[in-house]
């Protein structure tokens, strides 16, 4: 599957188990791929996310994960979803986390190292990587970048996309900014 | 409340969309929940039966489903 995927885009797939195993969590994710995206530098995905801004506002956006985290991983159109059921996710958090502790209802809890299954990648994240070469096929592109896998972040389902569309980066406005993008 | 907003809420009420995604998001939270009982318990010494009973399980599904934690 590999095979097409630019040195970039390897060093984002490469870095994201390394991210995984630095916060203890026991699965590569979407956000692990994010994260690494961000750590990078002098790449056409440094250049974009740079350029749309998201660089600079790395700090509000890890917060933005983190209370997510803390809400289950629930994305805020899903808390406001559950609004409309009457229940008010942070007045759940509130609760839990005063009877079982901070980050209690963190939807990757650490596992003891023993219990881990390092490296692997969660089902959503293989989705990305799946759709990452998908889009290349669709934009012409012969060779899959890190540009292609932001793209897929931008198009995945739940957190990871919504915190990267209020920080400016979505599908369109990565697009624009990419080789053979529409100005403007 | 004017008569627009009024419009827009009774429409969003029909909404399949944002009705299943809370159905979605409530199942999220429920696994997060049970889990964190069920360890709860677990720490205060409760068997995988007794654990079972109150959450109207059987003792094997429990143990299955949380066991590993």
């Amino acid at each position: 599957m590999f095979e097409r995927f630019t040195r970039d885009a390897r060093e984002v797939v490469e870095g994201s188990v390394e991210v995984s195993r630095r916060t203890g969590a026991d699965r590569v994710t979407d956000e692990h791929l994010l994260l690494t995206m961000l750590e990078q530098e002098g790449t056409r995905t440094a250049f974009t996310l740079a350029a749309l801004g998201v660089h600079d506002r790395r700090a509000s956006l890890e917060a933005a994960l983190a209370r997510a985290h803390r809400r289950a991983g629930l994305s805020r159109s899903e808390s406001d979803a559950l609004a409309g059921l009457g229940i008010d996710i942070d007045s759940v958090v509130a609760r839990a986390e005063e009877n079982h502790g901070p980050g209690a209802l963190h939807p990757h809890p650490r596992r003891p190292a023993k219990r881990r299954r390092r490296g692997s990648f969660a089902p959503a994240a293989k989705e990305t990587l799946v759709r990452s070469l998908r889009i290349a096929a669709e934009r012409g592109d012969r060779r899959i970048g890190g540009e292609h896998l932001l793209l897929a972040l931008t198009t995945a389902p739940g957190v990871v996309s919504e915190v990267l569309a209020d920080h400016g980066a979505t599908y369109q406005s990565v697009a624009r900014l990419l080789p053979g993008g529409q100005p403007g | 409340m004017t008569e627009a907003t009024d419009l827009a809420e009774s429409a969003g009420d029909r909404d399949p969309r944002v009705g299943l995604r809370a159905v979605a998001a409530l199942r999220r939270l429920l696994e997060r929940l049970e889990a964190i009982q069920v360890r709860s318990a677990r720490d205060q010494g409760w068997s995988w039966q007794e654990i079972a009973a109150e959450l109207g399980v059987s003792r094997q599904a429990v143990h299955k489903k949380h066991g590993r934690q």
